[in-house]
């Protein structure tokens, strides 16, 4: 099932601008290797999880996979055949609003060359760019 | 240990533009701070300090135009994609001084638990510690090799030299072995209570029914 907020204060959203480069969330925090987007961008719930499903069966369970981002915002769209007007559409899926170096995937425990391979398959499913990341250790 | 060494020059001019000149000469803008002293401007080659900084090297000695200094590298700052350096803050030390650093955990050996269909779990890939400034290890070695399926390393269960003391309480985890299953679990945990529509934060039960 593709990740949606649990609760919400307004049930529909504008669609906003992103401008901008991504300021946190822009380093490998709990892993080991990271998938890094190199554009900006929503990316969908149902994206997300097609990324977690992909890294999962590739790793045969192994290691552990940490998703970084999460779909606040909600689409709205309007029914097909349906005439303009009569107000805004209902909420149908969620995105995450994704800015240019944000960390979207994390993995540990697994070595370089899997993780490699493993967001290699990920980033196909992705709406923009990314690379593979490792992380930086502390100063 | 060997001090490493790099040039510095002094740099008179401040502010975002003249920094960027200054990254477009091949070096990196940087400042000097501490001791109660008067933070000074700097710029060292970006080149060679990329390499120090690779290398694991904490402690320097920067020779800015013949006046040599001792400084610790305080904070990088990185630029949004975390590729290049784009600022150093260096802090003054004394080389009898006692700091406090973050140094690289090297996990060192393939643990018994794997074979028997185990994990390794990092809960750390780096560790705070105290020590002299001379005394500053590149890395720190652990070895994982005797760990069995479900053991726990500790800080305590660190082997470290009799001058080094680690910042982190004694009882934080740094690695462990688990089962594959324990993934498993969570992941089940994670698909649970999304087939629901989100609830909306202040709205009554009766206007949400009206509108439904």
């Amino acid at each position: 099932m593709a990740m949606m907020p649990k609760r919400l204060k307004h049930r529909k959203s504008q669609r906003g601008k992103i401008r901008g480069r991504a300021t946190q969330g822009n380093t490998v925090a709990y892993g080991d290797y990271g998938l890094q987007a190199l554009g900006s961008g929503w990316m969908t719930a149902r994206q997300i999880e097609a990324g977690r499903m992909t890294a999962t069966h590739y790793l045969q369970r192994e290691g552990r996979v940490f998703i970084r981002v999460f779909p606040h915002k909600p689409i709205s769209a309007k029914p097909l055949e349906t005439r303009m007007g009569k107000g805004k559409g209902e909420p149908e899926y969620y995105v995450s609003v994704v800015k240019e170096g944000m960390i979207l995937y994390e993995l540990g425990g697994v070595p370089e060359d899997v993780a490699r391979r493993a967001f290699a398959l990920v980033a196909h499913k992705m709406p923009f760019r990314c690379r593979f990341v490792v992380r930086r250790h502390a100063i | 240990m060997e001090i490493a060494k790099l040039k510095a020059e002094a740099r008179p001019s401040k502010g975002s533009r003249e920094a960027q000149r200054v990254r477009l000469r091949g070096q990196l803008p940087a400042i000097i701070y501490g001791h109660g002293q008067t933070p000074e401007c700097v710029a060292v080659p970006t080149d060679d300090f990329t390499y120090l900084l690779d290398h694991g090297k904490h402690l320097l000695e920067l020779d800015i135009t013949g006046t040599k200094r001792s400084v610790l590298i305080k904070d990088v700052q990185y630029d949004h994609l975390g590729d290049k350096p784009i600022h150093v803050d260096f802090a003054l030390v004394d080389l009898s001084e006692r700091v406090t650093v973050s140094v690289p955990l090297e996990f060192r050996g393939t643990p018994v638990g794997i074979q028997d269909g185990g994990v390794l779990d990092h809960s750390r890939v780096d560790i705070e510690i105290e020590c002299k400034v001379t005394d500053i290890p590149e890395s720190i070695r652990v070895n994982v090799s005797d760990m069995k399926l479900g053991d726990i390393m500790h800080v305590r269960d660190l082997e470290l030299p009799t001058d080094m003391q680690a910042v982190a309480p004694a009882d934080a985890i740094i690695c462990s072995i688990r089962s594959k299953t324990a993934s498993v679990e969570t992941e089940a945990g994670a698909a649970e209570g999304e087939a629901q529509q989100p609830e909306i934060i202040g709205r009554k039960e009766k206007e949400a029914e009206s509108e439904g």
